[in-house]
């Protein structure tokens, strides 16, 4: 945090027009917004009643609204994911990556050939875990919210 | 100086040894003023010695106490997660409530089915995380003892904002009963309760690997993960992209979760935070007014002080 975030903090919280309120917001407008669409569906049932030929019309336009929405929700990928694997294929973890894969290599090949394998590759996990986590560190919290 | 000293300790420690040599020597050293006397080598072995001294027993305390000596294997210890810069952490920064908010939302829908949160009453929410309608709505959605009536009988009766949290099972055997013989452990103090606190448990939620490293053992009923001491944890990855919706619309992600989770968890630790630090903000105005006005009165009293001359008047020069 920079010096000056500080200072605007302290002004935003001494400004005495500024208040935060535990209550929820008044609910005066929803009622006017249930009455104007239970207007408007009124409306749009008379016209469906009096134009029959249109209805083909409109479900097509609802049916490309659907198709819209669908496209509006994107599949969501986990940033954190996303940046440890470049991190893990950065130069800056090529060294532990390098001992990470000789490992795995040696112990299923060694798994392979029907032998028991004398070691595992969890501490050249951590070591590459390490390195990954701490370099996505902080671009991973000025993504999230 | 060193010199000098350095003489004088060989020269006791020669004492010690050998009483004659120290009086001739005292006898030559008083006749010819000075250290000229000493040999010089023997001065430059003296302090030789000395330093090698010093610098051994240097080298033998780090030999000694230096190397941590670990008694456990990396994986028995667990990878130490990584530090994460949160928000709440900062001097002059608050818990960032909407993140509060979607943190319980989190616990509620994910964590609330298997782990307790028994400190945290419906009251402690309002103000922080929930307006009063949505804390009393929420209270009354379980049912709680009432005191005995006048027969004696225990009734049921909605909850109120004084109760606390309904936990998910009666007791610790039927959680552990239902968890494989593990026992989801209460979470209203586990960012106090573990090492590394926030960054653990953050970690913790988001670093079940694909698949464990090749050649670990994993056993049976538990699932691989490098921050949980020992490497096998009986809980299994419970967060996923997209598995709850957010109100305020922020993407879901495995991560976004695991933080607002984990930032909801160490504020039920440490509800009193942002009180904490407002309290300090007025212990420092409070000192640095006083201070100011000490400065002030200091100046005051020493004005007089200060300000006043001592002059010396010289008799008049009088030439007799
Ligand atoms: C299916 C049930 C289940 C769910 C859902 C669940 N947990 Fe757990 N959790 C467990 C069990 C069982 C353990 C005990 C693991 C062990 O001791 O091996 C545990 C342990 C923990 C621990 C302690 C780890 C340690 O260091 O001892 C934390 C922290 C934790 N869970 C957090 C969470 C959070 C946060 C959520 C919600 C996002 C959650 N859990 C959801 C079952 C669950």
């Amino acid at each position: 945090m920079g010096f000056w975030d500080t200072i605007t903090d302290l002004v935003e919280a001494a400004t005495p027009w500024s208040t935060a309120d535990a209550d929820a917001p008044a609910k005066e407008s929803t009622e006017e917004v249930t009455a104007e669409t239970t207007q408007e569906e009124a409306s749009s049932e008379k016209e469906a009643a009096e134009a029959p030929e249109e209805e083909p019309a409109a479900e097509e336009e609802e049916e490309e609204e659907e198709e819209e929405e669908e496209e509006e929700e994107p599949e969501i990928v986990d940033p954190k994911e996303q940046l440890e694997e470049e991190c893990r294929n950065s130069k800056q973890c090529a060294p532990v990556k390098h001992h990470f894969d000789e490992c795995v290599e040696r112990v299923t090949s060694a798994q392979a050939n029907g032998e028991t394998a004398k070691e595992d590759c969890v501490e050249e996990f951590f070591h590459l875990a390490h390195c990954a986590t701490q370099c996505a560190a902080p671009k991973l919290w000025s993504i999230l919210k | 100086m060193l010199a000098r000293s350095c003489l004088r300790a060989t020269r006791a420690f020669a004492g010690a040894r050998n009483g004659a040599v120290q009086i001739t020597k005292r006898a030559a050293s008083s006749s010819s003023s000075g250290s000229t006397a000493e040999s010089p080598l023997r001065l430059n072995i003296a302090a030789a010695a000395s330093t090698a001294v010093a610098a051994g027993s240097i080298a033998w305390y780090y030999h000694l106490y230096g190397p941590n000596a670990d008694a456990m294997t990396p994986a028995e210890e667990g990878l130490h997660p990584t530090h994460y810069p949160w928000v709440h952490q900062q001097w002059f920064k608050t818990f960032d409530h909407q993140a509060l908010r979607r943190g319980f939302q989190v616990y509620r829908e994910v964590c609330a089915s298997c782990h307790s949160l028994s400190r945290v009453p419906y009251r402690a929410l309002v103000g922080t995380i929930l307006t009063v309608d949505e804390a009393k709505a929420l209270a009354e959605e379980n049912e709680y003892d009432t005191e005995p009536n006048d027969q004696g009988e225990i009734e049921k009766r909605p909850g109120k904002l004084s109760d606390y949290l309904p936990a998910p099972y009666k007791n610790d055997e039927a959680a552990r009963f239902a968890n494989n013989g593990a026992l989801p452990p209460d979470l209203s103090l586990i960012v106090k309760a573990r090492h590394g606190g926030c960054d653990y448990i953050f970690s913790l939620l988001t670093g079940y690997p694909d698949e464990p490293p090749a050649g670990a053992q994993v056993g049976a009923g538990l699932n691989f993960n490098p921050y949980f001491p020992g490497t096998g944890i009986a809980m299994a990855r419970v967060l996923y992209d997209g598995l709850v919706e957010y109100e305020d619309g922020t993407p879901a992600s495995t991560s976004q979760m695991a933080k607002d989770v984990v930032e909801f968890l160490n504020w039920a630790a440490e509800p009193e935070m942002d009180d904490r630090k407002k309290m300090g903000m007025k212990v420092l105005v409070v000192t640095s007014v006083l201070f100011a006005l000490s400065v002030w009165v200091k100046r005051y009293k020493w004005a007089w002080i200060k300000s006043r001359q001592i002059v010396y008047d010289p008799p008049k020069d009088v030439r007799h």
